[in-house]
């Protein structure tokens, strides 16, 4: 019996494995750039000119106001399909709008002839990704564990994805 | 082409030209007490809009409507049942965000409502127009052939948005744009400026200026001068549109004085937060005051009118919306009031 005892962990070796299970939960959360998982990354093709959008510029980009890049290349937005979690952080977060208003107000963009045509639809972030480092002007929304090396990511206020006060999520 | 994606293409290359068809569609009921307008249903415009990139910087816009005939099957040879019509025709030439040039057919861009919803009657909460812009209405001429020059800069989160236009104006019957030539030597202008500031995200304010020469054929030449103004409100709880406008006349030798008429609304609606947002119930007031010396608005007539409405929206792309609506045409006129229905789509 005394050697069974013997064997039992130590409180310090208990500290040390709860330890272990928060680093390893942790682990899972963040992803190999430290950042947290949960954060959707607005990016870019490289070309693009910007580094840093505030919000309302981000905003005025998805609802169409905004067409051209100051390089003069026409604005691509490209956007998943519904119920992604990147459209709802794009839709909710920063235009402020339900998915209805959000088509409402596309449809109603492209009829008044402001825009020749509407966001671009993407279905999965491998597309969205692919796409937005092939067409010049194109801009999106991923999730930031998934982002590749070959487009540019963008700050939105002076924050990059993972920062304190990052505000797509 | 559905709605169901905005736009329902998926990501690719672009191709030139791309075109894509859009369409609107509005079936109505009306009773009133005393007849003005369609009684019992009626077929709604049919309208149909097209776009089309040409290249990245060269876009066409078009926009055609079939609209019910009250004469339909009469005259020799008998009038056919729909009129088709050409509402818009715009080719635009994009520079960037700061200038765009386009050409054609517009709804004149001097009045809020007349540009954001068109023809479209699933766009707009209500079942009508106001009465200022209404189509055929001749309070504002709600047509433009011509030429445009448009843009924003940003301006510190101002968002600062102008039009200036160049066109044919009013034809001899007022309610028409000069489609095939100006029925004078003198070219309509205007100038439109608005903002939609970043903050309060939701709000947009504007106004415009508008200057032609008016051919009346049993009257002669007169100077129009259109003032107008807006403020609306977008986000649906609660959303709100207001509107006015003032138009001046003149006859052209300038013997007689000028004479102003007015109108103007208020829109007031709220997007209920239960059962899905589906809801939205809407009120709006309007008045229309004709100065009765003014030779060219003889036959416009006045209105003071209150509607209140309920707007369900049974999919994300079709509308039901019941109104009722009590309304004087002047002071000496009975009141008149109605129920009207609508069931208005997207497609």
């Amino acid at each position: 019996m005394g050697t069974v005892f013997h064997r039992l962990p130590s409180v310090r070796a208990l500290r040390f494995l709860a330890l272990a299970v928060c680093a390893l939960g942790a682990g899972a959360w963040l992803d190999a750039g430290g950042q947290p998982a949960s954060d959707i990354a607005v990016v870019a093709h490289p070309d693009v000119p910007v580094d840093n959008l505030t919000l309302p510029e981000l905003r005025r980009l998805l609802l169409g106001d905004r067409e051209f890049w100051s390089s003069g290349v026409r604005v691509t937005l490209l956007i998943r399909a519904p119920i992604a979690r990147e459209r709802d952080a794009a839709v909710q977060s920063v235009c402020q709008m339900t998915e209805a208003q959000f088509r409402q107000h596309w449809i109603g963009k492209v009829f008044r002839a402001d825009v020749p045509s509407g966001p671009k639809i993407v279905y999965s972030t491998e597309m969205a990704l692919d796409q937005v480092s092939r067409l010049p002007g194109a801009i999106t929304f991923v999730p930031i564990a998934q982002v590749t090396k070959n487009v540019k990511v963008l700050k939105i206020d002076g924050r990059s994805p993972g920062q304190a006060g990052y505000k797509l999520r | 082409m559905a709605h169901d994606q905005p736009p329902p293409q998926a990501a690719e290359q672009p191709e030139y030209p791309s075109l894509r068809i859009a369409g609107f569609g509005d079936v109505n009921f009306a009773i009133s007490k005393y007849v003005e307008g369609p009684r019992g249903f009626s077929q709604g415009q049919f309208a149909l809009h097209m776009t089309s990139a040409l290249s990245p910087r060269v876009t066409f816009f078009g926009e055609i409507s079939f609209s019910a005939r009250t004469d339909a099957g009469t005259d020799t040879p008998p009038a056919a049942g729909f009129n088709a019509e050409v509402e818009r025709m715009i080719l635009r030439f994009d520079k960037n965000d700061k200038l765009k040039v386009s050409f054609g057919r517009y709804h004149t861009p001097i009045n809020w409502w007349n540009t954001a919803y068109h023809h479209g009657q699933w766009l707009q909460t209500t079942i009508g127009r106001p009465e200022m812009i209404q189509f055929g209405g001749r309070f504002l001429p709600v047509h433009f052939v011509g030429a445009l020059m448009e843009g924003g800069v940003p301006a510190g989160g101002w968002n600062v948005n102008y039009k200036a236009g160049v066109g044919n104006g009013r034809a001899s019957v007022i309610s028409r744009a000069g489609d095939a030539g100006d029925v004078n030597g003198n070219r309509a202008w205007l100038l439109n400026g608005f903002s939609k500031p970043d903050k309060p995200f939701g709000l947009e304010f504007g106004g415009s200026f508008y200057r032609d020469l008016v051919t009346v054929s049993a009257s002669g030449d007169f100077d129009e001068t259109i003032v107008g103004g807006y403020v609306i409100w977008h986000k649906e709880d609660p959303e709100i549109i207001a509107e006015f406008a003032n138009v001046r006349h003149q006859d052209d030798p300038g013997a007689k004085p000028g004479t102003w008429s007015h109108a103007y609304y208020i829109q007031g609606a709220y997007r209920l937060p239960w059962q899905n947002r589906l809801w939205k119930p809407y009120v709006r007031f309007e008045h229309v005051g004709v100065n009765p010396q003014d030779v060219v608005f003889a036959s416009v007539p006045n209105l003071d009118q209150t509607l209140l409405g309920l707007r369900y929206d049974a999919s994300q792309f079709a509308a039901i919306k019941g109104e009722f609506r009590t309304w004087t045409r002047g002071e000496a006129s009975q009141r008149n009031y109605g129920g009207f229905f609508q069931i208005s789509f997207t497609f």
